[in-house]
């Protein structure tokens, strides 16, 4: 007995070492080469979980970029590194922490959310690591609390909220709105901005709370407004199930949510409740990107192109005219991003000091749901 | 403060508190009865309940029952439901004492070590169904909630101006009550359950007088599981969906129901569960439902301040046959 106890553990010992070992030799690849650059591009954001497919279809864009420019510039090794932060800000800053310490590192494409970008971006520049997000949508990340390295490629739920009511009021011309958050860091904004321009339109609102199943109570309330509209901001997790209750509690109110339900996860988790609802996004529809991304991106995922699939190949295509450019530190990806100037699939781009693209450039959609799928309605127009 | 609201739906929101309460008060049960026998705060009951939920959407799936299906279909399938969540909860609810706490109070463990290992238990059958699931039957399954099919299709059978009642209010009411009425009458009148209040009250002494303590803790696994399985039912009548970690909150609140009610005691799990139900639905609508949790927690604060063993005070070794 005792001597297998013994066996054992040299058994865990043997393949510790191993392990590590092999740690050891990946990390040795990167960093040496002769020629062309050596360097990672961390990517952080919901790659698992209830709220993934807002998120990996960007991804998988910034891959589609990546591939693309490896193929043709073969001494060069940009690595893309998925960190799973599940959307999750205390999880998120671990992985940042990690990415910023870790030299290899000259870029991160996110943080897909806001809760866990406003978590890291603190971290990221304090190592002088430039993010690109390709979907936090929050206005305070740049314009109240803006950090030097941070910078996004879509509008800010500033301009998502103005877009949103417009929606409502001049083209679903709804008298009566009900809006609900999930008192999120996403979620609270973009409903007051909603709030504040529909004014006397809004005849209730609720919050509910990340994780909730249960959204009786605020069914109940939305049921007692009898308004036309019934706003949800917040994200596919809670929206599923919320849309599936207020239907079986009777409510025919238009339902409508922001970029945070966009994607396969609402429509699958609401059911036959979600056709007909509404979602905006600050992301294009690829059938409107030119050339061949739709049918490429397609060809190589086996699926249509998802939310901020062209913002998250666009995002990786500056960091790679980056390292075209001879940008080798982070420093020089740094002042390159920030006097970036081009045209990308989704827009036209140049940052301006706080991070943000020019309100001028960017857009806003309204999706609806047919047949568990979201389909392009209309751009919205921003004011 | 919006008082205007809650006197205009006074009737409504009480239905609609009682119907959230009545789940409460079944997987309060599960809590009671543990405790009332081995003082232990079996907070694994919570993926009982879990458990119990999924079980119904693989009943629903066996059959083939959605939406659309035929009457006949869909009665077979509820059936199975109130068969498979009992039976899967229960299941897991024995299999937890068997393989986890058994051991340990053989071993007479500190009862540090049986909340510790609760604990563990809970989290081990957590992740595992947020792994395993998405690995076995892959998406949707995984961390993402999962719709379960709504057979029953949500009618008013009551609809005033002050009072509207659901048919699957009225379904989950009522089905919780029968369940409390039968378990309180087993507990105090069978031979079994004799044998339950005996263990209760004094283990040792029980012991002497021929009772199996090792089958009466397994019962109580057993009934507590079996409830929360009903509960689990129900809650999919009602709310139409499930997710890996649905059973934390609510195991959190039917504890806190189980402990406002007096723990250790059935029928004080009932009142708990109703009246935690009640308090959350008139906050919720009172401030925003984002602040049902702390007034339910507030609630109960108060309460034991007054009362510090719950309303109905705990004891399952003092009803008396």
């Amino acid at each position: 007995m005792r001597r297998n106890k013994w066996l054992g553990l040299g058994a865990v010992a043997i393949s510790l070492g191993l392990a590590v070992s092999a740690c050891g030799t990946t990390d040795n690849k990167s960093g040496s080469n002769s020629k062309g650059i050596t360097a990672n591009i961390g990517v952080m954001g919901a790659l698992s979980g209830a709220n993934a497919s807002v998120v990996i279809p960007s991804v998988n864009g910034a891959e589609m970029a990546l591939a693309e420019w490896s193929a043709k510039h073969p001494d060069d090794h940009i690595r893309l590194v998925k960190f799973d932060s599940e959307g999750d800000p205390a999880k998120a800053t671990p992985l940042a922490t990690k990415m910023a310490t870790d030299k290899s590192f000259l870029g991160v494409i996110g943080g897909a959310f806001s809760g866990e970008t406003r978590a890291t971006k603190a971290i990221f520049s304090g190592a002088g690591l430039t993010m690109i997000s390709q979907s936090a949508t929050a206005t305070d990340l740049t314009l109240k609390d803006p950090a030097p390295t941070f910078h996004r490629v879509i509008a800010y739920d500033e301009i998502q909220g103005g877009a949103i009511a417009n929606y409502i009021k001049d083209i679903l011309k709804a008298k009566t709105v009900f809006v609900v958050d999930d008192s999120s860091t996403y979620g609270q904004p973009l409903a007051d901005k909603v709030k504040s321009v529909l004014g006397s339109l809004v005849v209730g609102s609720d919050k509910a709370q990340t994780g909730q199943t249960d959204f009786s109570a605020i069914v109940s309330k939305a049921k007692a407004a009898n308004a036309d509209v019934v706003f949800y901001a917040g994200y596919a997790a809670e929206a599923g199930p919320f849309a599936k209750q207020l239907r079986d509690g009777g409510v025919k109110s238009q339902f409508m949510g922001g970029d945070g339900l966009y994607g396969v996860d609402f429509p699958k988790a609401a059911g036959s409740a979600a056709e007909g609802a509404i979602v905006t996004c600050p992301c294009i529809p690829a059938e409107k990107i030119g050339g061949t991304f739709g049918a490429d991106y397609q060809k190589k995922f086996g699926e249509a192109p998802g939310a901020y699939a062209g913002e998250g190949y666009d995002a990786m295509t500056i960091f790679l005219k980056a390292f075209e450019s001879g940008a080798k530190t982070r420093a020089a990806v740094e002042k390159f991003v920030d006097n970036y100037q081009g045209q990308g699939l989704t827009k036209t781009y140049k940052f301006d000091s706080k991070g943000d693209v020019a309100q001028s450039n960017v857009v806003v959609w309204a999706y609806k749901v047919k047949g568990g799928q979201l389909v392009p309605d209309q751009e919205i127009p921003l004011s | 403060m919006n008082f205007h609201e809650l006197f205009a739906h006074f009737g409504d929101l009480t239905v609609d508190g009682l119907t959230k309460g009545s789940i409460y008060a079944l997987v309060a049960l599960g809590y009671t009865l543990v405790y009332g026998v081995l003082r232990l705060i079996n907070f694994a009951h919570s993926e009982v309940f879990m458990v119990g939920t999924w079980a119904v959407l693989g009943a629903y799936s066996l059959v083939g029952a959605n939406e659309g299906s035929s009457v006949g279909l869909i009665i077979f399938a509820t059936l199975l439901g109130f068969v498979f969540a009992p039976a899967a909860s229960a299941g897991t609810a024995l299999a937890v004492e068997r393989i986890a706490y058994r051991p340990l109070r053989k071993k007479g463990a500190p009862p540090l070590i049986f909340l510790i290992t609760a604990i563990g238990c809970s989290l081990v059958l957590t992740e595992t169904f947020g792994q395993a699931l998405h690995a076995i039957f892959g998406p949707p399954f995984g961390r993402a909630a999962v719709s379960i099919p709504s057979l029953i299709p949500e009618k008013e059978w009551i609809s005033t101006s002050w009072l509207t009642v659901s048919n699957t209010q009225v379904i989950v009411i009522v089905a919780a009550i029968v369940m409390m009425v039968s378990l309180d009458t087993f507990v105090n009148r069978s031979r079994l359950g004799r044998g339950v209040r005996a263990v209760a009250q004094d283990p040792d002494t029980a012991a002497l007088m021929g009772v199996n303590q090792d089958r009466v803790i397994m019962l109580i696994f057993v009934l507590g599981g079996a409830m929360a399985g009903i509960a689990a039912m129900l809650w999919t009548i009602r709310y139409d969906i499930t997710k890996f970690d649905i059973g934390f909150l609510i195991g959190v609140k039917a504890f806190t129901a189980a402990v406002l009610g007096g723990i250790g005691n059935l029928r004080g799990a009932l009142v708990g569960g109703l009246l935690l139900g009640v308090v959350e639905v008139y906050s919720s609508t009172l401030f925003s439902s984002n602040w049902e949790d702390v007034t339910a927690f507030v609630v109960l604060i108060l309460v034991l301040m007054v009362r510090p063993t719950g309303i109905l005070g705990e004891s399952l070794a003092k009803a008396r046959a």
